[in-house]
């Protein structure tokens, strides 16, 4: 009796440590963006204020880095639900040679380090001729946001069995009706999840992104440039504040809507 | 009578796979028939090739008179409930059975109307507001018979209807498939591999092996008089007799079917062929007795009360007038 007590307190301890080592340096990113310090890290802060808050907001590169991130994310997640899906429903719905390969290759630019797709995507443009720009980010993005789409939907497709489609052609329905009322409904929340998942992971891409931006800074790496040059550093800690927020909000919405006996592959890189 | 489906000399092969091969059939409206045959015999690919789903690669096929070998299934006035149901997780009961009637842009109120006539006729009242998941096997089977049904085909294909139902189940539905058709006076085509469902529920049987119809005829017909040795044996326990015995029995020079209830035994003084009793064994009211005759085994079905045999005797056997029926020599 007396030893089990003992051996799920140390569990207890096990877990809060495990836990503070996750979670305190988030903690003190927070903690920072309050700081009334700025230009290093002294601990604890001499002071609290609410100061940077309105500086971040001033800050016009900010918004110029906020806008390319929001843009990029949405843009790519656009191009990932439309060819992630349609590559899925192929897949999944029709036999063909050389399927398990084509499965393959589309899951590969995720198991890839980050710095092999950036390389050979940047040689990719240049052998081509395309200037970096915006549109070079988000082809760059889009590679691994079709994948997370891909694996999303390609798992509710294989649940939604082949005489429900037949069902519904049976019954009277044309293939839009078909798509629209039976295929749709039934990989919606995939297909949401997934994109909300993309969004997240384009968000917050830098190595990718490096490679494939030419002047513009989208936020992940307008922090690190902040990092380099710091002037008003906690600039910085509010917007990895708001970078927090905007990427934990949709994947918590994904695991919402995927909980329910779905797997949402794919969810890490 | 209006033949409701015909098809002539109609193929569907896979490759080098006859699936379905020069298969000549009608199927007279208002009939209930069955496809009788063993997996991968085409009975389904001939169902699928009514439906739609799958087009022939020769021959013809008419539905009421109309060629509709192209004709996608959304175009054709059949209805199929499928074998695992299909039915559509994400709709209500009342919605799916609707679907038919939504797609073909029927109001909303007017479709739920039927839908709830439709639910009534198979006895699925007040379940319209449920989920398929919350439905049991055999009250799914009824919501995939009214969400065929309610778009009013004129013929229902059922894909082994009754396949996923457990035994009591099974019967339950044999006899209110049955009476449903007879109510509706729509023809119903459905296939299976289990004979006593062909026997007990079609007017008329097809039964299939390797890709062709090997006969068709009412039950009797295909259970009395089997036209080959591979009906014979697929569809009922008949004895195959070869020609010799046959002739011996009284019968023709020719491989016969010979029902085990046609069959008697006697003492074996005067008796053209004679064998040994091999088993027996007790089914209540009849005891199914095993005789060797040299090298064929042929079952009988005796009453209990008859004399009494035991394993080893030497026995005479007879066979009622008219039971050898002859079958084609091939297969």
């Amino acid at each position: 009796m007396r030893s089990d007590q003992r051996s799920s307190k140390w569990l207890k301890l096990a877990a809060i440590a495990g836990l503070l080592f996750l979670h305190l340096p988030l903690a003190l990113i927070f903690l920072y963006a309050f700081t009334t310090e700025a230009t290093s890290y002294q601990f604890p802060p001499p002071g609290l204020t609410l100061d940077w808050f309105e500086v971040t907001w001033n800050r016009a590169d900010v918004w110029e880095a906020l806008g390319l991130s929001v843009k990029v994310a949405s843009i790519s997640t656009v191009i990932a639900l439309v060819l992630g899906t349609l590559c899925a429903a192929a897949v999944s719905r029709s036999r063909f040679f050389g399927r398990e390969a084509i499965s393959l290759l589309v899951i590969l630019p995720i198991a890839l380090p980050g710095i092999v797709t950036g390389i050979s995507l940047r040689s990719a443009f240049n052998l081509a001729d395309i200037p970096y720009s915006t549109l070079t980010i988000i082809l760059g993005h889009a590679t691994f946001c079709v994948v997370v789409v891909y694996n999303n939907a390609v798992a509710r497709f294989r649940r939604l069995s082949a005489s429900m489609i037949e069902a519904s052609m049976d019954l009277g329905a044309n293939s839009f009706q078909t798509f629209r009322y039976i295929v749709l409904p039934n990989i919606a929340t995939a297909m949401l999840a997934g994109g909300m998942l993309a969004f997240a992971l384009s968000f917050d891409e830098v190595i990718v992104t490096t490679f494939t931006a030419g002047q513009q800074a989208t936020l992940p790496i307008w922090m690190l440039e902040e990092l380099v040059r710091p002037r008003q550093r906690p600039v910085t800690n509010v917007v990895a504040m708001v970078v927090v927020l905007v990427t934990f909000l949709p994947i918590l919405g994904a695991y919402y809507l995927t909980r329910s006996g779905t797997d949402t592959a794919g969810a890490g890189k | 009578m209006t033949v409701a489906v015909e098809f002539k000399k109609v193929s569907r092969h896979f490759g080098a796979v006859k699936a379905v091969d020069e298969v000549d059939l009608k199927i007279d409206e208002g009939s209930f028939f069955a496809m009788l045959g063993p997996s991968g015999s085409g009975k389904t690919t001939s169902l699928r090739l009514i439906s739609g789903f799958d087009q022939p690669s020769a021959g013809s096929i008419h539905i009421f008179g109309e060629a509709c070998e192209t004709a996608p299934p959304n175009r054709r006035p059949v209805n199929t409930v499928f074998q695992d149901y299909a039915l559509f997780p994400h709709l209500s009961i009342r919605d799916n059975v609707a679907y038919g009637l939504m797609v073909r842009g029927v109001r909303k109120n007017l479709r739920h109307q039927e839908a709830d006539e439709m639910l009534s006729l198979v006895k699925l009242d007040n379940f319209g507001d449920r989920k398929p998941a919350q439905l049991s096997g055999g009250q799914r089977q009824r919501v995939a018979l009214a969400r065929a049904l309610v778009n009013k085909p004129r013929v229902l294909l059922l894909d082994e209807p009754l396949g996923a139902l457990d035994l009591k189940l099974r019967e339950q539905m044999q006899e209110e498939l049955k009476a449903l058709q007879q109510r509706l006076g729509i023809t119903f085509v459905f296939v299976t591999h289990d004979q006593t469902e062909a026997l007990s529920m079609a007017d008329k049987i097809a039964v299939f092996n390797a890709g062709g119809i090997v006969q068709i005829g009412t039950p009797e017909e295909v259970y009395h008089r089997p036209r080959t040795k591979f009906v014979a044996d697929f569809v009922g326990s008949s004895n195959l007799v070869p020609p010799q015995i046959s002739l011996d029995l009284g019968g023709q020079s020719c491989w016969s079917s010979l029902k085990p209830e046609a069959l008697t035994l006697t003492k074996q003084e005067g008796a053209k062929v004679v064998g040994t009793v091999k088993s027996i064994r007790y089914l209540g009211a009849t005891n199914r007795v095993m005789i060797q005759v040299g090298e064929t085994e042929l079952s009988a079905l005796l009453s209990n009360t008859a004399d009494h045999w035991t394993r080893g005797d030497f026995v005479g056997l007879q066979v009622k007038p008219g039971a050898l029926y002859a079958m084609e020599e091939n297969t």
